[in-house]
């Protein structure tokens, strides 16, 4: 927990940047009537706005800049002490429920982890009746070829159609109104060890889709399906010949280093792109303005480094490409070579920011290997990269080359064990998702603060097998807590506050005009804080640990709601939490040593809270 | 090859394809093979042993004889079951079930329990054809002498008893709200 000294800064802080109100809004009881866009940070602005009207959530992130951002206000810190439980529904299923449910027009729709049922719910009527449930053929093979547990991180919705990703590699569209399947695509190859559990976006009625599977030593791919009949646009996979990875003409990257041809081939050993990994499992974004679509790869495979030489382009990278035809524009290699399992996939929030003294149309992006990116979205040059949780493989990145400068003692080889390396190989943070708040110019970050060891060993290539080759048993961080739930400026690259959590904090974050900000723990606790002070104001211990991420909206009878996934999973439950691992209901599990008592905190679940005052 | 192993094989492969690709197996040819592949599920036992079953045949259908079953040719082989182990990690097995089968993606053989059943029969042939949630089948991949080291090894790794989980006095410091 921040010290009261730095929460009255923070607060300070924020105020002296809001604009257009006419005093300290801070202070003003009032604020959550009034219009928002009047007390939005000087030069501050979400990049597209909100997906529908405000009391509806249309699409995964809200909208199509990850904001995770929603206008309405009647909550706030003032009366969020009263929040309650409105309603639950059972989704019968016990896995890893990451993603979010949808609200359109009274309905909420919400996807299952595997096997991926699709619920209808008429927020209508009393007692939320179902208005249909849709079960796809999803083969259980997949089950035990996704690594890290079989989850999904929700749907798409447009033209009246429900999209949305199966485990066992394919997309389906699904008709809002009667839950009958429009059509079914197969994306993924499931001999390979491709599954699919990312949420698509719709972009011009083109769904977009990405694979799962760096641990497997897929290929890594995103592609463009038509929206009427699902037949594929584009693919561009992110390893391999330019051909493939299209870069073309169009490609006008920032830096000398990543200009050439044929890199995503010609930076890896032989043949070892064709299973060198950059899946695309975290979520996408898209600037209308640039018509730039922007998304994260995964890590290289396999984890052991010795057996790929090179900087195994375009792994572990956020890149832009085109929407219409998939071109890449440009690239951003966060860790060139990857030596500890940091995929790139996580977020890319866009907005514009006043940075010294001029408004930047950035991309902001919390990386895995604990480096916040504050990125020009047009054209990729890194304007600030610092750490945002304890951080000790770098000593930092050279903002000339977009490089971080690694640190020699925590580089692995093979035949070397290398300590104590922090972040983990699950990141400063995963793909729990932040949001962002154009009152305060803030971000609020759900973060893990864990370490590890590394210790690599040769692996062969069996297709359907985990391509991995290493070893490396994580550990809690220094400071004594596992996660921290953040407020973070972008614009200097420093946190404003924090809230210390026993646990990693899985679950992804809600900041509202009402200026409340929502999460959940792997704990089972869900949270309102206060968005300026990060003053927890609320909470609830709802029925398992959370991986998912709150949406808030309007229900029918004018009140605004805010809801959560409750569904212990995702690497966490399965990789650490040992007895409390998700995927295998039959098995009889050693506590896990990481967290090692999370399992008296939680158990399995399936559930989804629905809160209002 | 040894053909008293040929013969194991023969029975499994009648097992897998309901009776189509074995000849010396009288109640797997009458056609109780679909059952017989099925019932290692459910009895969490050797999958074959309904094989003998032969009261469920029809008067008059030629009896079977005696029960087939799958007996490991290593077991209790201490160094066979150490080069299985060495064969769980070449195969990629270990970053499915985990270091030591302690679980990951895959379940766990810490347990002692056995979703597809615990004897070296039943082990062998999850190995051999693979299960349902994504276990890949190793029969014509890797040698049969081979499948049966890493039975060997993965039945000798259920060494505690996981059954209670006392939590009284063993919590980490909690520094949240």
């Amino acid at each position: 927990m921040s010290t009261p000294s730095r929460r009255i800064l923070a607060a300070a802080l924020a105020c002296a940047a809001c604009t257009g109100g006419t005093k300290d809004s801070s202070t003003d009881s009032t604020r959550a009537t009034t219009p928002a866009a009047a007390r939005t940070v000087a030069g501050t602005r979400i990049a597209s706005p909100h997906a529908g009207p405000a009391g509806e959530w249309q699409m995964p992130a809200g909208d199509y800049s990850n904001s995770r951002y929603s206008e309405l206000a009647t909550i706030t810190p003032a009366n969020a002490p009263s929040l309650h439980v409105s309603w639950t529904f059972s989704t019968g299923v016990l896995r890893g429920h990451e993603g979010q449910p949808l609200v359109i027009a009274n309905t909420m729709y919400i996807v299952t982890p595997y096997p991926n049922v699709a619920y209808a719910i008429d927020l209508a009527q009393e007692g939320q009746p179902l208005k249909w449930k849709f079960r796809p053929e999803n083969a259980q093979q997949a089950v035990g070829r996704a690594c890290c547990d079989v989850v999904n991180r929700g749907a798409a919705f447009a033209n009246g159609k429900i999209f949305y990703n199966l485990l066992d590699g394919h997309t389906v569209a699904v008709d809002a109104a009667s839950g009958r399947q429009v059509w079914r695509t197969k994306m993924g190859d499931l001999a390979r060890g491709e599954t699919i559990t990312m949420a698509p976006i719709v972009v011009k009625n083109k769904v977009l889709v990405g694979s799962s599977g760096g641990e497997m030593g897929v290929r890594g791919w995103i592609a463009a399906l038509d929206v009427a009949t699902g037949k594929q646009v584009w693919r561009a996979y992110n390893v391999g010949p330019d051909r493939d990875v299209k870069v073309g003409p169009k490609f006008k990257t920032f830096y000398a280093h990543d200009r050439g041809k044929d890199l995503g081939q010609t930076t890896w050993p032989g043949d070892t792109w064709k299973t060198g990994g950059g899946a695309v499992w975290g979520w996408l974004s898209y600037d209308p303005e640039l018509n730039l679509v922007y998304h994260g790869t995964s890590n290289p495979g396999p984890w052991n480094q010795d057996q790929r030489l090179g900087d195994n382009k375009w792994t572990a990278a956020i890149l832009a490409r085109d929407a219409d035809t998939g071109e890449m524009v440009w690239a951003v290699q966060t860790s060139p070579h990857d030596l500890w399992d940091y995929d790139a996939v996580n977020e890319n929030i866009l907005v514009d920011l006043p940075i010294k003294g001029r408004t930047r149309k950035v991309l902001v992006h919390f990386d895995r290997n604990g480096f916040e990116y504050t990125i020009d979205r047009a054209t990729g040059e890194i304007i600030l990269a610092e750490p945002f949780v304890p951080m000790n493989w770098a000593d930092g990145i050279d903002l000339s080359t977009g490089r971080p400068k690694a640190r020699p003692e925590k580089m692995p080889a093979q035949g070397k064990k290398v300590t104590d390396i922090c972040p983990s190989l699950e990141g400063g943070k995963n793909q729990q998702p932040a949001a962002f708040s154009p009152q305060t110019g803030l971000f609020y970050v759900p973060t893990n603060n864990l370490c590890m060891d590394f210790e690599s060993r040769h692996v062969a290539y069996i297709a359907g097998t985990p391509f991995i080759g290493a070893n490396a048993p994580e550990k809690g961080g220094p400071g004594g807590y596992r996660g921290e739930f953040m407020a973070w400026d972008a614009t200097t690259g420093k946190k404003v506050w924090g809230i210390r959590e026993p646990y990693p904090v899985w679950g992804g974050a809600l900041v509202t005009a009402g200026g409340v900000v929502f999460y959940g723990t792997l704990d089972g606790w869900f949270k309102a804080a206060d968005a300026r002070t990060g003053k927890v104001l609320w909470k609830f211990k709802v029925g398992s640990g959370v991986v998912g991420n709150p949406v808030t909206y309007t229900g029918p009878d004018g009140k605004q709601y805010v809801a959560i996934y409750a569904g212990i999973g995702g690497d966490m439950g399965l990789l650490i939490a040992g007895d409390v691992a998700a995927n295998l209901p039959y098995d009889v599990r050693q506590r896990g040593t990481t967290l090692p008592d999370l399992s008296r905190w939680t158990s399995w679940g399936g559930y989804l809270f629905v809160f209002s005052l | 090859m040894k053909p008293a192993v040929v013969w194991r094989m023969c029975a499994f492969i009648a097992a897998a394809h309901a009776a189509q690709a074995c000849t010396d197996s009288s109640a797997a040819q009458a056609g109780t093979g679909t059952q017989t592949a099925r019932s290692g599920y459910s009895d969490g036992g050797d999958s074959l042993r309904m094989l003998a079953h032969d009261e469920n045949l029809p008067v008059g259908f030629p009896m079977s004889g005696k029960p087939l079953e799958l007996r490991n040719p290593y077991e209790g082989d201490k160094r066979a079951a150490g080069i299985g182990a060495q064969l769980f990690i070449a195969y990629n097995c270990i970053d499915c079930h985990g270091a030591d089968g302690a679980g990951a993606m895959g379940p766990t053989f810490q347990d002692g329990r056995w979703h597809f059943g615990g004897s070296a029969g039943a082990v062998f042939e999850s190995i051999y054809q693979g299960r349902p949630d994504g276990m890949p089948s190793w029969g014509g991949r890797i040698t049969n002498d081979q499948i049966w080291m890493l039975t060997a090894y993965v039945r000798s790794l259920a060494t505690v008893d996981l059954s209670t989980e006392n939590f009284s006095g063993q919590t980490i410091e909690r520094t949240g709200h």
